[in-house]
């Protein structure tokens, strides 16, 4: 293509990305078209990526194709294996996409859609995208080192201690607040439970399956499962609809907790390939298709956004969670901006199957960029709805009232018209009881996802299988989540624990494999019985803690990109990882700070516990955790505060000559393959 | 000089596309982008690890073998986090 064409081209992405912004950014007391969203997202992206991410890679990162990477230099046909970059892509792809982007920005439409949409587009192009790709890169040219081996390695030894805690401490919190919005998600609804119940079993037939029948044929097995599932959906609606079965699917919050805990523990307890594997191959094939089908529904449909840009509860006195948008919002989207987590998987997996350093840029800006995307589907999904009816959902009955009248009556007052026969006509389209009061984000993706699937394919009749669908879809994905974090953090337990005796290291002795699942359980378990019984509904309190001590990883992520950046001669360019670091740093510690000491009681932890002091027959377990999450909240903060000034520390010596600049990459190797086909 | 990948059996995290030459235009772009599709899912699912297995440890496929394959990748998959 020639250069005048190429720039026009460009000119013209440029062009109709602004219009979509604009139109985004600056409508209103009118409705848009969703498509603007998709629009102004896709611009972005490209602009993004062939701009600003071909700038890091050439100036910042020097991405070298004759550099070797592990995955040529130890070639070994197990954990290094030089990977094309598409499948590298995809494979990258399915593990950094969770429930995160899908729950963040439907819990963050409170705010109306332009507050999480223009960040989940600037923090992603600027944030997530760059942590993602510079870590990758680092960790390649590192043998595919850990994010906490090159922050003890880049930064010291408290950099290691601080990014080992915080992933712990994410990994807890993170699986308590996921385990509560599958119980939300499931409380009351027979089709739901019935549903989700029956994945444990057919998981465990397609272990049985895989192993006895056809080894080895993992995507037949996961086709299989999934047939399966689908049949369990529709087998739901009549459980749902036959009263002496229904009663044994119909399970409240706390009985729901109870059987999720008892399910982590077995799940981190048994055989891998019984129940983990199957259902982590049945989520993945469920989750692509899931998402590729609601990107073709939002095209073929390009609904009408009935939330509006902005609504009232910017100022913090949102039902959905309590909270400024400033800092809150950006804490609430998580994943769908920017994700400490992905530093993991960016220092994990992924850097052993990159064949070429070029292909970093492809793999971790642009699977970021594809998250991100599903942030804005998750968005859109949200903001279709009716704006009573999404707070009407999503809103605790501690805030709109239990009975139906009187929160539909809250609601109507605040200027989202909802009426109770409205609700009521919509659950029993759905195929549920109720839904007031489903705390979570989950049920009101689910309604909006199946709104949308409902008018692009099947029509109104079909909304309460796509419903359930959407339900068992999220539920799995959370659900996959959970048993494998209960397992990696048993394992890291592991891990540490062996320093003190050698045997509670060992992953095949079963008193420490016992003893540390129940840990780790316990942990995650404690915060979801939290959550379950807080009269607020959980989410207000363990989101925003979950968003927390997500963006600290990714501010400890950045502490050691920034170093290793510092480190290498370009601090010129070290604004590239330092301007997300100095953002993330003032979104954190602002949200901690309010978390912690804010003296309305329903975004303190500390004020809340004052007033449950004071008020008569108090559960006192309320005020403990109350002040429990205040403790966790504050030494997140301390710990990321501590690597903040190590790597500042860091950065004035080598900076002022008083440290040689010296990274700890590995050696230059020429690179023995052909390069025709690199960048 | 390694080979190019890409000129791999299917099935391992290199790419093959045997007939490529034969086809041409829309049909060629199409197989190509089947075959990066399969590929890609190959990978995901673990089976292009599972035929890398065989091929290191000179086996084929059996009951026996994937006891085996399911064992050694416990010890790595099992440790993989998801992501939120």
């Amino acid at each position: 293509m020639s250069t005048p064409l190429r720039i026009l081209i460009w000119l013209l992405v440029a062009l109709l990305g602004t219009l979509a912004l604009a139109t985004v950014a600056l409508r209103r007391g009118e409705q848009i078209n969703a498509m603007w969203l998709v629009v102004a997202a896709i611009c972005t992206y490209a602009l993004g990526y062939r701009f600003y991410s071909r700038f890091v890679a050439a100036k910042v990162l020097a991405l070298d194709a004759q550099r070797a990477t592990p995955a040529e230099r130890m070639e070994n046909g197990r954990d290094f294996v030089p990977t094309n970059k598409w499948v590298v892509f995809g494979h990258h792809f399915a593990a950094i996409a969770g429930p995160g982007p899908l729950v963040g920005p439907v819990l963050a439409a409170q705010f109306g859609y332009l507050p999480g949409t223009i960040w989940i587009l600037a923090g992603a192009v600027f944030g997530g995208c760059i942590q993602d790709f510079v870590i990758l890169l680092f960790s390649v040219r590192r043998d595919g080192k850990s994010l906490t081996e090159m922050a003890r390695e880049e930064v010291g030894r408290l950099g290691g201690l601080v990014a080992y805690v915080a992933v712990i401490s994410i990994i807890v919190i993170l699986l308590g607040v996921c385990a509560l919005v599958v119980v939300n998600a499931l409380k009351a609804s027979p089709w739901g439970t019935f549903t989700i119940a029956m994945t444990m079993p057919i998981a465990l037939l397609m272990g049985v399956y895989l192993r006895r029948l056809r080894p080895g044929k993992v995507l037949e097995t996961s086709a299989l499962g999934f047939a399966l599932v689908m049949l369990a959906i529709w087998g739901g609606q009549w459980v749902s609809q036959t009263p002496s079965v229904a009663r044994w699917f119909t399970l409240t919050a706390p009985v729901l907790a109870i059987l999720i805990i008892v399910y982590g523990f077995a799940a981190s307890a048994l055989p891998v390939w019984l129940l983990l594997a199957p259902r982590d191959y049945l989520s993945t094939f469920v989750k692509l298709g899931t998402i590729a089908l609601l990107a073709l529904g939002i095209v073929a449909l390009r609904p009408i956004l009935h939330m509006p840009a902005l609504t009232r509860f910017i100022d913090g006195s949102g039902p959905v969670f309590a909270g400024n948008v400033f800092p809150f919002a950006f804490i609430t989207i998580a994943c769908g901006a920017i994700s400490g987590f992905h530093s993991l998987i960016s220092s994990g997996t992924t850097p052993k199957l990159i064949r070429c350093e070029t292909e970093a840029r492809m793999v971790g800006y642009g699977a970021m960029m594809a998250e991100s995307m599903v942030a804005i589907m998750a968005m859109i999904a949200a903001c279709v709805l009716q704006p009573g009816i999404y707070f009407a959902i999503n809103s605790p009955a501690g805030i709109v009232g239990a009975a139906p009248e009187a929160a539909a009556a809250t609601i109507s007052g605040w200027g989202f018209p909802v009426t109770a026969a409205e609700m009521h006509s919509l659950s029993q389209t759905v195929g549920e009881q109720t839904l007031y009061n489903r705390t979570g984000g989950a049920p009101a993706f689910a309604v909006g996802m199946a709104h949308i699937f409902s008018n692009s394919l099947g029509g109104q009749a079909l909304m309460a299988i796509w419903y359930h669908f959407a339900i068992m879809f999220e539920a799995l994905f959370i659900l996959t989540v959970l048993d494998a974090g209960t397992r990696v953090g048993r394992f890291m337990v592991q891990d540490a624990l062996a320093h003190v005796w050698k045997p509670l290291g060992r992953t095949s002795w079963y008193p420490s494999v016992l003893a540390t699942s129940a840990l780790i359980v316990g942990a995650w378990g404690y915060f979801l019985w939290q959550g379950v019984k807080d009269p607020l509904g959980g989410i207000n309190s363990l989101w925003p803690l979950f968003g927390i001590a997500n963006q600290l990883l990714a501010t400890v992520a950045l502490c050691v990109a920034t170093t290793i950046v510092v480190k290498m001669g370009r601090a010129r360019y070290a604004a590239v990882t330092l301007f997300p670091l100095v953002w993330l740093v003032a979104v954190t510690f602002t949200a901690s700070w309010h978390k912690i000491f804010d003296p309305n009681p329903r975004i303190g932890f500390l004020a809340h516990a004052a007033q449950l002091a004071f008020s008569p027959g108090t559960n006192i377990r309320l005020i403990f955790n109350d002040r429990l999450d205040a403790f966790v909240s504050g030494t997140l903060i301390v710990m990321v505060g501590l690597i903040l000034i190590e790597s500042a520390v860091e950065w004035v010596r080598v900076l002022s000559g008083r440290k040689q600049a010296r990274v700890k990459e590995s050696p230059f190797v020429a690179t023995q393959f052909a390069t025709e086909e690199q960048e | 000089m390694k080979p190019r990948l890409g000129t791999g059996p299917v099935g391992t995290a290199a790419l093959g596309f045997p007939g490529e030459q034969s086809s041409t235009g829309f049909t060629a772009l199409m197989k190509r982008a089947v075959m990066l599709l399969m590929s890609a899912l190959r990978e995901i699912f673990d089976e292009s690890a599972y035929v890398r297995f065989l091929k290191r440890r000179h086996m084929v496929s059996s009951r026996e073998a994937y006891s085996a394959f399911s064992r050694e990748y416990e010890a790595t998959t099992a440790r993989r986090p998801k992501c939120c």
